[in-house]
């Protein structure tokens, strides 16, 4: 594996100390996050005060919450496959909020995150390629964040 | 003096509804403010029972179409058509969100707009989640074409109902004014909707995770029966709209005819139903309409009808602008239901008018209350502003993104659908 490491003159040391992260040999802890984002659902109640009916009938709100929890659940299975010994942790809110929040409730010493869900689109290179959550995390985590780009070489070198 | 206090009382009602102090109900304002007219004077005890028994059509169509919408969602219906949506989508989301509206437009059209947005709305968010797509898209895809199609029939909205009952509209020539403008408005709300998240609707799902349609229906008969009342009822909606026969009594039994299956098959008891009914609509609607009628007395709204005639120029293409304008920015400062029963009432000052000016007024009235609110989704401007301020004081809050979309995507629509309603009229 080759790093880069960015210099500007003040953050020589920190580099290092993240560098030495990646060749530890120390046991590493996986925590696989996954956050139900509550946003949507709110996003519905607003709709539903125009019609004087804030909330869902039991049923309706029986049957988004089984769905939003067996989602989670089978994402955060799936997430055990690919890492050894984690720790699958699931919350609920604003996802931004809540990842930078888990990161320091959990100690996390660096935070991986994708730009931003693809949903089968190719992934893109350029302005507005990290979207709002992986931004407010890179802008708020309380520890290196390890932003995984895919590994793009042929749309280079950028005009200079 | 005394049509100082009725306006007055009048203004206060409108902006209260606008602004919600306290976060107060608006059928609490409504009715507050029908209580002072009749405390005041401003109306007697006989008058308001005379307005609310002549709007009696309004009142049960309410109902009805609550109570319709209710039972057919106890059958599993909608999780059944959502299901069906995404099986004939073959895998592709972008195929699945054009069905979304499909389906969004049918259940607009003969079900209401209510029902779409109230019901199909958290029923494709549980699909969507399940199916790992991206929800948003399919919830403003939802929430949109509720209103985008509902003006397909005079009973995809309740507000055509309050209008209509006050101007009757043979069905040829509803459809002659706003079919067309229905059609025009919801492809291009597609077509808009299909670039702004051309992204998130490249992918496919995977089609173990739909879910049976066992899963959707609880009990086969009942869903059977509820499948045959509803296309029934849909007929019956189109008939009587031809026929001028009052659409509440189709909604009313139908409602009647579900509730019995209902209770045969045991799926919901009398009580229940009533729980999933917006009573306080009611006391929003009456209130409003005493409110209206006190001001009525007073030559206000007549001044206002006259005054937006004289503002269109007394010209066709006038009338369309004015009563889409107004009654879309109206209807995002109050919520469209006071909106519609104010324009109701101005509108019989237009009633002498040519045939295309009236038309056109009444069309593009409709249009407006029934699109508008397309604006803001959450409900008012005020709705909107509160949740700005919020933010602004960094309470964690969301509503907003429907605004952004809805402040892109319905200026276009209305001018639009304005455009052809003029075409359609000359």
């Amino acid at each position: 594996m080759r790093v880069l490491c960015c210099l500007d003159g003040t953050n020589a040391e920190s580099m290092r100390k993240a560098a030495a992260m990646l060749t530890t040999t120390d046991p590493v802890t996986f925590g696989i996050l996954y956050v139900i984002d509550t946003g949507p659902r709110r996003e519905m109640e607003h709709t539903r005060e125009r019609f004087l009916r804030p909330h869902h009938p039991p049923p309706r709100e029986h049957r988004i919450r089984e769905a939003e929890q067996g989602s989670s659940r089978d994402i955060l299975e799936e997430g055990r496959h690919f890492f050894q010994n984690t720790e699958a942790l699931q919350r609920e809110g604003r996802p931004e909020r809540e990842i930078v929040n888990v990161a320091a409730e959990w100690q996390a010493d660096l935070v991986m995150v994708c730009p931003r869900a693809e949903y089968g689109a190719k992934p893109i290179l350029g302005p507005k390629s990290v979207g709002h959550v992986a931004r407010f995390v890179l802008d708020h985590a309380p520890c290196p964040v390890l932003l995984v780009r895919p590994i793009v070489r042929d749309q280079f070198p950028l005009p200079r | 003096m005394g049509t100082l206090i009725t306006s007055i009382i009048g203004i206060l009602t409108l902006i209260g509804i606008m602004t919600r102090p306290f976060r107060w109900n608006e059928a609490a304002i409504a009715m507050g403010g029908a209580i002072l007219m009749l405390a005041l004077g401003r109306i007697t005890p006989a008058d308001a029972a005379v307005t609310l028994l002549r709007d009696w059509n309004t009142f049960f169509f309410f109902l009805g179409m609550m109570t319709l919408s209710a039972l057919a969602e106890t059958a599993g219906l909608f999780d059944w058509l959502a299901v069906q949506a995404a099986r004939l989508a073959g895998k592709s989301a972008a195929l699945l969100f054009l069905n979304v509206f499909l389906l969004g437009s049918l259940i607009s059209m003969f079900l209401s707009n209510d029902a779409t947005a109230l019901i199909l709305t958290p029923v494709v968010y549980v699909l969507v989640t399940k199916l790992r797509l991206p929800v948003l898209p399919f919830l403003f895809a939802c929430t949109f074409i509720a209103d985008t199609a509902s003006f397909l029939l005079p009973i995809s909205n309740p507000i055509n109902i309050i209008i209509l009952s006050r101007f009757p509209l043979d069905l040829m020539t509803f459809l002659r004014l706003l079919f067309l403008p229905s059609l025009t408005v919801i492809g291009l709300n597609i077509i808009i909707f299909f670039f702004l998240y051309r992204r998130e609707l490249k992918g496919h799902f995977e089609i173990q995770r739909l879910p049976s349609k066992e899963e959707a229906i609880k009990h086969r008969a009942y869903f059977n029966y509820t499948c045959a009342v509803v296309i029934l009822v849909a007929v019956a909606y189109v008939l009587a709209s031809a026929t001028q026969f009052p659409l509440s009594s189709v909604a009313i039994g139908g409602a009647v005819l579900l509730l019995i299956g209902a209770r045969f098959c045991n799926q919901i008891t009398l009580l229940e139903t009533g729980k999933r009914i917006s009573w306080s609509i009611f006391g929003f609607i009456a209130g409003m309409f005493i409110i209206v009628r006190a001001i009525e007395d007073t030559g206000l709204t007549a001044t206002f009808g006259h005054w937006l005639l004289q503002i269109s120029g007394g010209t066709s293409l006038g009338a369309v602008l004015v009563g889409t304008i107004g009654s879309a920015i109206g209807t995002n400062l109050i919520n469209n239901v006071p909106m519609a029963v104010v324009m109701t009432s101005a509108l019989g000052a237009i009633q002498h008018a040519p045939e295309p000016i009236r038309h056109g007024f009444l069309a593009s009235t409709m249009f407006g209350c029934d699109l508008g609110p397309n604006l803001t989704t959450v409900g008012s401007l005020a709705t909107v502003l509160w949740l700005l301020i919020l933010r602004q004081r960094g309470v964690d809050v969301s509503g907003l993104d429907y605004f952004k979309v809805g402040v892109v995507v319905t200026p276009i629509m209305l001018l639009a659908g304005a455009a052809v309603i003029w075409l359609l009229l000359r």
